[in-house]
């Protein structure tokens, strides 16, 4: 290949040619080798899944057969996820769970993280704690609360009652009017410490000297956020609201251990759909679709998340 | 903010002390809120099957036990046999794959922070992309994979599947972090004689040692919590992980909530532990290399 490219370059004789493309990758071939075998693993266990999910999106797997015996069927998996009223119950409760996580948790963990920022007596204490739900396994995090929300001894129905507010203990995640809202709590309560991480991080690069030229310059506490600390986080805001909207588009345990998708659909969300129709219904082919049009919208989210996080790399280069 | 305290300090720091106190609130609030939960699962954690199901609840457990826990690690009864097991499966992936995503995560992030490689962008954004694809997408073609491999209900699934997750902000941290170690500390010691590599392994990988444990934590306990995988592609029930040993065992014990409480608490210690030991490397890792550009 490399002596393919040199004879190509060689007629053009004194004019400094720019290396071609093949003459760069072969000189520079040691440096491949550290990027080798993270490269190796993840064409195994990306690429070659992409390829399998497309292609099994246009077949049909009756259930019952083995999955090889599989029936090509076009486009027909497409267009039934599409006529579905299941499908689009299950788009906007995908919606509503991702944006309404992910903000929330994003406030929370930026104002907790503005809160810890000043140095008090017991601030390591309180960020330790602040920071324990997001290290824990999410299936300990669903159990705990399914055991707070119980319909019969959950303790925050038992608080309600003892006080007042209800006559009845209210069944939290039984309702199809409560479930999806009972386990946004949930996973907000799971993640606002991720968010409170990253902007305690981005805090401390805030040039100290802005803010106390700010302060003499009369600025109240609002005015030196607002017109320092606030458009200094925002590279690292971008790419915390990311994270987490591509983490609760792609969330799975909490709606699953807590509830299974149900009651009547109220809490699935893509994932828990797409997994219920592969591994309870067999239908191999319909989830496969799903999954295709899954990449479709990440592919498109993944976009800004590309350009959120090279924005970081400009700015190092410059 | 009382009006004596008005003529006596300037304006200023009236509104300070309003911003304290809502800090002060706030704070309070998100403490309860992310306290409570795990209050009260060690509550119940130590309250006999009966005593946790009362109404009115027993706030305080009147006669607390740690028959739970006793029941949970006794190798000598099945279900102490059973979760002792998990346990150590569970520690057995984990500490596997961490070592493995470190050796595979410091090479390639310092290739992607120092040479300048044809496609070095595109393979960088390629393994970011990698994050943003869920579990449930890959798992028949990888359980497919993993029959090829000769994978199948073997730890070895698992941890060949965790490290790929666990890379991209592996590698994305790590590279953050090489960026601001000064090329020059190699470049000195090239003209003193050492190779490309030696130079990697005796002068930077020193400095990334903060980066490296970040990785590491960071590894360890994606694959200790993980659970759909595990849930598809282990069937045997001597090679469970934690995570889907407690939900097969608590779907057949349903109303067993001291128990399930007791094993949701065992399966935290040691994430916990760990990271409250060394969070002052993640966070270190996250501002040097994440954040600050």
């Amino acid at each position: 290949m490399t002596t393919l490219a040199g004879h190509a370059n060689a007629p053009r004789g004194s004019i400094p040619a720019r290396p071609s493309i093949l003459q760069q990758m072969w000189t520079s071939r040691a440096d491949y080798l550290y990027v080798l075998p993270a490269i190796v693993v993840m064409l195994i266990v990306i690429a070659y899944p992409i390829y399998y999910t497309i292609e099994l999106s246009f077949f049909k797997t009756p259930p019952g057969l083995q999955l090889r015996d599989k029936i090509f069927v076009g486009a027909d998996n497409y267009t039934a996820i599409l006529s579905s009223e299941v499908f689009w119950r299950v788009t906007i409760n995908t919606v509503i769970w991702t944006l309404a996580s992910t903000l929330i948790a994003f406030v929370l963990g930026y104002g907790a993280a503005l809160a810890l920022h000043r140095d008090f007596a017991g601030r390591a204490v309180l960020r330790a704690i602040l920071i324990i739900p997001w290290v824990i396994s999410a299936v300990a995090a669903s159990y705990i609360w399914k055991w707070m929300y119980h319909s019969d001894f959950g303790i925050i129905g038992q608080v309600l009652v003892q006080f007042g507010f209800t006559d009845r203990q209210p069944n939290f995640i039984d309702n199809v009017h409560t479930v999806l809202p009972s386990l946004i709590v949930v996973n907000i309560w799971r993640e606002f410490p991720f968010a409170m991480i990253m902007i305690m991080a981005g805090l401390q690069t805030v040039p100290e000297q802005l803010l106390r030229a700010a302060r003499v310059d009369g600025a109240s506490t609002w005015q030196r956020f607002w017109h320092v600390t606030f458009p200094h986080l925002r590279g690292v805001s971008t790419v915390t609201i990311l994270l987490l909207a591509v983490a609760n588009f792609n969330s799975f345990i909490i709606p699953w251990i807590m509830t299974g998708g149900g009651p009547s659909n109220a809490s699935h969300i893509w994932i828990t759909h797409i997994y219920e129709l592969a591994f309870g219904r067999q239908r191999w082919g319909v989830a496969a679709a799903y999954s295709v049009l899954l990449f479709v919208i990440l592919m498109a989210l993944g976009y800004f998340y590309v350009r959120a996080l090279s924005g970081n790399e400009k700015e190092q280069g410059a | 903010m009382t009006s004596t305290s008005d003529t006596a300090t300037p304006r200023s720091r009236k509104g300070v002390d309003g911003w304290r106190w809502t800090g002060r609130i706030f704070l309070t609030i998100m403490i309860l809120y992310t306290a409570l939960p795990m209050v009260w699962m060690l509550l119940t954690s130590i309250k006999s099957g009966f005593a946790a199901m009362q109404f009115p609840p027993q706030w305080w457990p009147t006669e607390p036990t740690l028959a739970s826990y006793r029941k949970l690690l006794d190798p000598q009864n099945s279900v102490g046999q059973d979760f002792l097991r998990f346990f150590w499966n569970s520690l057995f992936v984990s500490f596997v794959t961490t070592v493995l995503a470190v050796v595979v995560a410091v090479p390639a992030a310092y290739a992607f922070s120092r040479f300048r490689f044809p496609g070095r962008k595109f393979l960088f954004f390629a393994v970011l992309l990698r994050n943003m694809f869920p579990a449930v997408i890959f798992l028949v073609p990888l359980f497919i994979l993993m029959r090829v491999l000769g994978l199948v209900n073997t730890h070895g699934s698992l941890i060949l599947t965790y490290l790929t997750f666990g890379l991209p902000l592996a590698i994305w941290l790590l590279k953050g972090f090489y960026d601001n170690i000064p090329i020059q500390l190699e470049q000195a010691a090239r003209i003193d004689g050492a190779t490309r590599f030696q130079a990697f392994l005796l002068i930077v990988t020193p400095l990334s040692v903060p980066g490296i444990i970040a990785t590491a934590i960071y590894s360890f306990i994606g694959a200790w919590n993980e659970y759909i995988y595990a849930a598809t592609f282990l069937t045997k029930n001597e090679q469970l992980t934690l995570p889907v040993g407690i939900q097969r065992f608590f779907s057949e014990n349903t109303t067993d909530f001291p128990g399930l409480m007791a094993a949701s608490f065992i399966m935290s210690v040691p994430v916990v532990v760990l990271f409250l030991v060394l969070q002052k490397y993640f966070v270190r890792a996250l501002t040097e290399g994440a954040v600050k550009h």
